[in-house]
């Protein structure tokens, strides 16, 4: 009897496809295709999620023989997913290609209004005005590509420098310099923001 | 002090919350095709290592081991006392070439 592939265990299809069997990899696809997915579409702009996708699975395709098999597939996954985000912007920064956006009197105004928390309402759709996305996306552009990776995944996703050096595959000293210093050019960022409301009005 | 405009917790809030509205599931048709023949231009992976790429991960960490037995070697060397074994190792050929030559000729004995 033929097992079902859709049940073998991941270390199973690994060992598959290091034994020469290519299309044993389209199951590793299947399977963790949402996980890229979700990993990648918040680190890229929505354009290029496609593209950033198809060079994860490439290269843990091409990495596959550094999968020790001590951690869990879903994990090493993973980190090779974010690699892959931190390479596409390092491509972009290098060929000038970072979208910018113009920040305008009404970014000011948005700032401003979450800063006094005025109503609930407000500060629950906050999150969801547009100002808020272009302002975020002004500020990330701003930094390079490893302050902005950090920048994301320990102040925007909360998660402990341990954990973002670990996925990033980088020193613990190094993601805390880069968050401390990421941070702080947010700072000053949003600081430069609000004078130059005080200067125009 | 001044109090962080970035870690007030309505911004934050606002940020994380831009931030994670792009996570996405699904982008519609990832072209399966696609990155099968990417994958398949790259042609098969070879599992088995050959003798030497195998102890690749050892290198780093016997790296420091390769120090402190250069280190080691280092101090002996300072420390040896190469005039003696000079003078020793004089003597010996002196001694070795006399008889050897006087023999061969046969100019004594």
């Amino acid at each position: 009897m033929k097992n079902d592939p859709c049940s073998s265990s991941d270390t199973d299809i690994v060992r598959q496809v290091l034994d020469g069997n290519v299309n044993a990899f389209e199951l590793v696809i299947n399977r963790y295709k949402a996980l890229v997915v979700k990993i990648v579409s918040k680190h890229v702009p929505r354009n290029d999620v496609e593209e950033t996708v198809q060079d994860a699975f490439v290269r843990a395709y091409l990495s596959l023989a550094t999968f020790a098999g001590k951690s869990d597939f879903s994990q090493w996954l993973s980190a090779v997913a974010l690699r892959t985000c931190y390479d596409f912007w390092r491509k972009a920064y290098r060929s000038r290609e970072v979208p910018m956006s113009v920040i305008t009197d009404k970014h000011r105004d948005w700032l401003e209004e979450v800063l006094s928390g005025e109503s609930e309402e407000s500060r629950r759709e906050a999150g969801l005005r547009s100002e808020a996305k272009e302002l975020l996306e002004y500020a990330l552009g701003t930094l390079s590509p490893e302050d902005r990776m950090v920048l994301e995944l320990v102040y925007l996703e909360g998660l402990s420098v341990k954990e973002a050096a670990n996925r990033l595959g980088w020193s613990t000293a190094n993601v805390k310099v880069r968050s401390f210093r990421s941070r702080r050019k947010l700072e000053k960022l949003l600081r430069g923001i609000r004078q130059q409301e005080g200067r125009a009005s | 002090m001044r109090s962080r405009i970035s870690e007030n917790e309505f911004l934050k809030k606002a940020f994380q919350d831009v931030y994670l509205a792009k996570e996405r599931d699904d982008i519609g048709d990832l072209r399966h095709s696609q990155v099968m023949r990417r994958v398949r231009q790259a042609g098969p992976l070879k599992s088995a290592m050959g003798f030497w790429p195998s102890f690749e991960h050892l290198v780093w960490r016997l790296a420091p081991v390769c120090c402190l037995l250069l280190l080691l070697l280092g101090v002996l060397l300072a420390n040896m006392d190469f005039d003696r074994g000079y003078d020793y190792l004089g003597t010996v050929t002196a001694d070795m070439e006399k008889p050897t030559l006087s023999e061969l000729y046969g100019l004594e004995g």
